[in-house]
């Protein structure tokens, strides 16, 4: 791989000597023109993190390095970061296009340079007709585009957002994903994301960082963070999750490029399938079976484990089920085009085996 | 008036703080809300009628009574009174020095508290609010106090003098009591908690997020500072600065003793002409150019806020 647009080396911070550190020895790369999301409950250090890349805090540890070139000592106003603050940050004393104009301004371009890249990044966000106005009177959508168009206008190095869209309305909020995703790829700006919505980053990301306690559990794209967690917690905050303790009984073969398929044996399933890495039979596992995967069956004769209903969620798009089998209650999400079961019903319950992972073992830490 | 009593904020009336309802359409509710306002505001506003309202209509009808040399009170209709000071070039330069005296103490106070309002509320550390009591705390002893202290500290065998001559700075003392010199220190070190107060209160839009942006932006901390943190402050400013030149203009023992009778202000003449002389309507007539003096910066400084658009 070539140099990476951003390297984060051992990058720690710790706020106050003997509190255990916001952000613990964190190593990232992230490629020229991707999207990173940092994705984590909150407290979890991202915004630590984004605020140490744009030179807004000093790390106590570690390097971050861009194009090759370490920028730590930098300060940050020469580091051509763009950011997006969580409450937008809009200068109130200044209209849109002087707030756009900030940064080409403290570049000291020409004045006609200046407004044309200004009508440029309006444009680019659709405000176009607002150039003249205060800020104060915007909406939060029209304040967050700005925002962007002032972050952007520059042409950043990296552009930085923290936590984007948390202060907006549900619905606006999934219109301006892929407005800011359409943004980001036309103008190829390498871009950290702060979120702690799992739906955000999923959608959105080219590769998602799961943070946890200060920590990346893991980097990866976002069908390999949902379809092959590393560990209990990035299985969990993505998406929803079944867990089950599993005992690898035997191995079944090869299962796509570097997996097998197992026999396990699962409390209240018994013996089901189940792919995983190499080498772990004998080994007990936790196994995840997504909810849309599981299968459930409302006819008596169907193969599967027997569950009860205990509750059922329409939604339209698809109905929920819990079901206890045998001590502990399991998550199903099916189709609405079958027969829908009702609370106490007993129904049967089964997968793919190749849509159930065995998870690696947990490093203790 | 004295400095000691009046530690008002200013907060100006304006076109901006008419009652709300001036549309034709009138809805029942608004009016009702109109109604509860003056319920609430009567208490107050007929306090201030009796308190100051009527002493104030009081001593500008004094204005247009005679005073006679033999201390005795023309009931009268004139203007002579007030005119007297407005032909006498020593009133003018006395309400000249009035101003000078309260532009530079509020210079140098809002000057000398900027700094520190700011350093108080950006303050993360624990200590902060001992800090900030302790910015405040000379409000708890009284300005005459402070003002003999003052004497102590800068007469001519004071602190300041004693320390200059040991270290052989100076062979004559300096003469820093009984002049403006005096005065301007002692009233800027007496204003300076009001100024801090005033301007901490309104450094509320001063969010650190938008210096943190303008920096990330490219601004060196200079650009910041005179672009960001400088507009977004002045207003504040402004009211401690206002604040200070109101204070300072109508105060009157702090003049008077660190004047020690070389600094003719329009306070301390209004004091000699009342007490002094027992001409009840001059001094009448120069507290009216005190109050002349209040409306013409006031006026100022509406005009300054609304051409800045900061009075948001
Ligand atoms: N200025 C600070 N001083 C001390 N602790 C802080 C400070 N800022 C954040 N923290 C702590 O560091 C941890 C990470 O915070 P943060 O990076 O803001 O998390 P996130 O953005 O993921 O919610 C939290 O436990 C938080 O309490
Ligand atoms: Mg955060």
């Amino acid at each position: 791989m070539s140099t990476p647009k951003l390297a984060l080396v051992d990058l720690t911070k710790r706020y106050q000597p003997g509190l255990a550190p916001a952000v613990d020895h964190l190593n990232m790369e992230v490629e020229e023109g991707h999207l990173v999301a940092l994705l984590g409950p909150s407290g979890c250090g991202k915004t630590t993190t984004l605020r140490m890349v744009a030179g807004l805090m000093d790390p106590t540890a570690g390097r971050i390095v861009v194009d090759g070139e370490d920028i730590t000592s930098i300060p940050v106003h020469r580091r051509g970061m763009g950011m997006v603050f969580q409450s937008y940050a809009l200068f109130p004393h200044m209209n849109v296009a002087a707030n756009v104009a900030f940064g080409l301004r403290m570049r000291r371009l020409p004045k006609s340079e200046r407004l044309e890249r200004v009508r440029r990044a309006l444009d680019m966000v659709q405000l176009g007709y607002l150039a003249e106005r205060e800020t104060k009177a915007l909406s939060g959508g029209q304040q967050q585009r700005i925002a962007l168009a002032r972050a952007l206008v520059v042409e950043p190095t990296l552009l930085l957002l923290d936590e984007p869209l948390s202060n907006l309305d549900a619905k606006l909020r999934e219109s301006m994903r892929g407005e800011i995703r359409a943004i980001q790829q036309r103008t190829g700006a390498t871009t950290l994301f702060v979120t702690h919505d799992q739906d955000e980053a999923l959608d959105m990301a080219d590769r998602i960082a799961v943070m946890n306690g200060g920590l990346i559990e893991q980097f990866g794209e976002p069908s390999e963070v949902y379809e092959r967690p590393r560990t209990r917690f990035v299985a969990e905050f993505i998406g929803r999750a079944n867990l089950l303790d599993a005992t690898v009984v035997a191995d079944r073969g090869p299962s796509g490029a570097d997996e097998r398929r197992y026999d396990v044996q699962v409390p209240g399933f018994g013996a089901v399938g189940a792919v995983g890495a190499p080498g772990l039979t004998g080994a007990t596992r936790t196994m995840l079976v997504r909810p849309h995967r599981v299968q459930v069956h409302c006819d008596p004769g169907a193969s599967g484990s027997p569950g009860t209903v205990e509750s059922v969620s329409y939604t339209g798009d698809s109905v929920g089920y819990r079901v206890r089998v045998g001590d502990r209650a399991q998550l199903a999400e099916a189709p609405t085009d079958g027969r829908i079961a009702a609370p106490g019903d007993v129904v049967r319950l089964d997968w793919d085996p190749a849509s159930a992972y065995l998870l690696p073992e947990e490093e203790e830490r | 008036m004295s400095a000691t009593t009046s530690i008002a904020v200013p907060r100006l009336p304006g076109a901006d703080d008419l009652p709300p309802g001036h549309g034709v359409h009138e809805h029942r509710s608004r009016r009702r809300d109109r109604r509860t306002f003056w319920a609430l505001a009567a208490p107050g506003l007929l306090g201030l009628a009796v308190t100051y309202l009527l002493p104030l209509l009081y001593m500008v009808r004094m204005a247009f009574n005679r005073g006679k040399p033999d201390g005795f009170i023309e009931q009268t209709f004139t203007l002579d009174t007030l005119i007297k000071p407005l032909t006498d070039s020593y009133y003018w330069k006395v309400t000249l020095d009035t101003f000078l005296m309260g532009l530079v103490v509020a210079a140098i106070c809002v000057v000398i508290s900027y700094p520190l309002a700011l350093f108080l509320t950006r303050s993360t550390s624990r200590y902060k609010s001992l800090l900030i009591a302790l910015a405040i705390a000379p409000l708890l002893t009284s300005a005459v106090v402070r003002t003999y202290g003052w004497m102590v500290i800068l007469g001519g065998a004071g602190l300041v003098n004693s320390t200059l001559m040991h270290l052989g700075l100076v062979t004559v003392p300096l003469r820093l009591t009984n002049n403006m010199t005096g005065v301007v220190i002692g009233l800027v070190e007496i204003f300076m908690p009001y100024a801090i107060l005033v301007m901490m209160s309104g450094f509320g839009r001063l969010d650190p997020r938008l210096e943190e942006a303008a920096a990330s932006l490219g601004a060196r901390p200079r650009a910041v500072f005179a672009r960001i943190t400088l507009p977004l402050t002045l207003p504040a400013l402004l009211s401690a600065f206002l604040l200070i030149f109101v204070l300072s203009i109508s105060s009157f023992i702090t003049t008077n003793l660190l004047g020690g009778g070389a600094v003719h202000v329009l306070a301390t003449e209004i004091y000699d002409q009342a007490t002094g002389l027992l001409n009840w309507p001059f001094a009448a007539a120069l507290s009216v150019i005190l109050l002349v003096l209040f409306g013409v910066v006031i006026a100022i400084y509406q005009t300054v806020t609304r051409r800045l658009r900061l009075d948001a």
